[in-house]
């Protein structure tokens, strides 16, 4: 779908930066587009370390963005820092600018579980609640709102269903969320993040810990999602990002290398070390 | 050729035999071992229950609900000490399971990195002193307060007020069963604190990380997820507590005021198992005396083992509820 960006791209050889989006959206296929998220000049520091240089990419509103790079390059970082993860530990700091729709998030004074409410993130390892697979749904639910039992009936069916869990799970609702597999687990943790409705969902390496059969069932389920959600995934899997994502990070050693349509960062690197690291040379 | 394979396979099959027989004596010695905690445990069962004969003999069931305790005229009963062993315990667990929990959740969760160290070490600190100067500190500084400033105001607030008015009567002793169960609530709180602090650190921060997530305040976050996660531990920590102040003896003694009687009002003197036995042991002169103190002892160690019991059946009931 995105076949213009290997023969307008190739010619531009400047770093990825917002113009490069602004001559995409000359296309019509692309003119849709409109920016979810918008990292703009962000530097992010453990206690004195720089761990991110000026990032500035945008995250399209119902696309999926997949974070590339090799261990350490600040990928899982830059995910975080869209939810605010890192407030949660002394010493790590965001500056820079955030923006979702518009909002700075980065911005002290916004309220940092209504901002994680909106935008839900998905884990390495699947991290059920210890509680019940029904619980496990309605404990986001009844963070925010209070809802009748049907209505909650309908919402745990409803994410159940999202995430193609419902039909393995439905005679089993009130056993323990961990007695499922790892990559029902999974699902089950992808059901509880959309069941709060965020807007966003970020995916940490959402399929390392799974076996290939789930995974594939996790991908199908992304490229479902996206319909409704705009989707930042980390994954080390470059098969997994040319397959998920409508548009690709590179990032190497704390800074943004190129960002642009999947197709284009895959099929026509502009920077030679994206080549190498796509080509499989280090990394 | 054939002599080399020969030569090793014999050394293989004499280290084979030396390895054998290594193993073998370390199973004898583990066995002997973990044999020789039962026989220590029946013995002391045994040797409670036959030194506690002549009382249970003379008294009967009567012995658990009597009240009175009167070497004199050699009428013993265990209902006061009973009483004031489970009061003393309950006030010591109301007290201290709440501010341990507390505390441990502010050390893992919410302490700044700084204060950690200190909090933790102050903890273990408050570990290691001996009962004895729990004991002291608990007569000479903390009763007369409790006397000069904590009880009449109890007493004053609380007259009128139905039930409560009752547990909070009579005149300011200072000592008393409250005194003893604030005490024990000092001395229990360490080990719960820093028991459910380890098993709250062994929370993955994934787990954590995920509730935070969906947007869950701290609180939640502990009610929801770190306590769920953790409350076989927590439970083994608190019954590590209660083990502790059901059996604590010095401290209390010092301060429960040693009297056989059972008063409605927390503010009066009483007495405990392990009180009773520490001050009169040495004065019982009589054969029922002595078996009385020792039937006490028996009793004490029934209590703990109940306690015991209770707790694993808990966790057994929690477990089949989540898995149902």
């Amino acid at each position: 779908m995105n076949d213009h960006a290997p023969g307008q791209s190739t010619t531009m050889q400047s770093r990825p930066n917002v113009e490069l989006m602004k001559t995409e959206l000359s296309d019509p296929v692309a003119e849709a587009l409109r920016e979810k998220v918008s990292v703009r000049n962000l530097n992010f520091f453990y206690g004195d370390y720089r761990a991110l240089k000026d990032i500035s990419l945008p995250l399209y509103d119902r696309k999926v963005t997949a974070f590339i790079g090799p261990s350490g390059c600040g990928k899982s970082t830059l995910l975080r820092i869209l939810n605010r993860m890192y407030d949660l530990y002394p010493g790590q700091r965001a500056e820079g600018e955030v923006l979702l729709d518009g909002e700075n998030i980065l911005d002290p004074k916004a309220d940092l579980n209504l901002l994680r409410a909106r935008i839900g993130m998905v884990f390495q390892k699947p991290t059920p609640f210890p509680m019940s697979i029904y619980d496990n749904i309605a404990f986001g639910i009844r963070l925010y709102e209070k809802v009748p039992k049907s209505e909650m009936n309908d919402r745990v069916e409803d994410a159940l269903k999202r995430t193609a869990l419902w039909d393995e799970v439905k005679d089993k609702l009130q056993s323990s969320g961990l007695g499922l597999s790892g990559g029902q687990q999974q699902r089950l943790c992808i059901a509880r993040s959309i069941a709060v409705r965020p807007s966003v969902l970020l995916l940490d390496e959402p399929t390392s810990a799974l076996d290939p059969i789930s995974t594939a069932k996790i991908e199908e389920l992304i490229y479902q999602l996206k319909v409704d959600y705009t989707i930042a995934i980390v994954t080390h899997n470059m098969q997994q990002a040319a397959r998920a994502a409508d548009f690709s990070a590179f990032m190497y050693l704390g800074e943004l290398v190129e960002f642009g349509t999947t197709d284009q960062v895959f099929t026509h690197p502009r920077e030679q070390r994206t080549e190498d690291y796509i080509t499989g040379r280090f990394g | 050729m054939n002599t080399v394979a020969s030569t090793t396979a014999g050394s293989n099959s004499s280290a084979l035999s030396r390895n054998k027989l290594l193993d073998n004596l370390l199973r004898i010695l583990t066995r002997s071992a973990a044999i020789a905690v039962l026989v220590m445990l029946g013995g002391v069962i045994l040797s409670l229950i036959e030194g506690s004969l002549p009382a249970l003999k003379t008294f009967g069931l009567s012995f658990v609900h009597t009240e009175s305790w009167n070497p004199v005229t050699e009428k013993f009963g265990a209902a006061a000490p009973i009483y004031g062993t489970l009061m003393t315990s309950l006030i010591a667990m109301l007290i201290g399971i709440p501010l341990s929990i507390g505390i441990a959740i502010f050390i893992t969760e919410l302490c700044p990195p700084k204060l950690k160290r200190p909090i933790s070490t102050a903890i273990e600190l408050l570990a290691g002193i001996p009962s004895i100067i729990y004991g002291i500190w608990g007569l000479f500084v903390l009763a007369p307060l409790l006397q000069k400033y904590v009880q009449p105001v109890l007493i004053n607030t609380f007259d009128g007020v139905p039930g409560l008015q009752n547990l909070f009567a009579g005149p300011p002793y200072g000592i008393g069963i409250l005194t003893a169960g604030l005490i024990l609530s000092i001395m229990v709180l360490p080990f719960i604190t820093s028991i459910t602090r380890d098993v709250f650190e062994t929370v993955p921060p994934m787990l954590k990380e995920s509730a935070y997530g969906l947007g869950c305040t701290t609180w939640e976050v502990v009610r929801h997820v770190v306590l769920p996660f953790t409350k076989t531990g927590v439970i083994g920590g608190v019954m590590l507590g209660l083990g502790r102040a059901l059996g604590e003896t010095m401290a209390v003694t010092f301060v429960i005021g040693n009297a056989h009687r059972i008063s409605s009002s927390l503010l009066a003197p009483g007495t405990t198992i392990s009180a009773s036995i520490a001050n009169e042991f040495t004065e019982a002169d009589g054969e029922l005396y002595t078996s009385s103190l020792i039937a006490l002892g028996l009793i004490l160690f029934v209590i703990t083992f109940i306690v015991l019991a209770a707790a694993r059946l808990m966790l057994a009931r929690m477990r089949r509820a989540e898995g149902k």
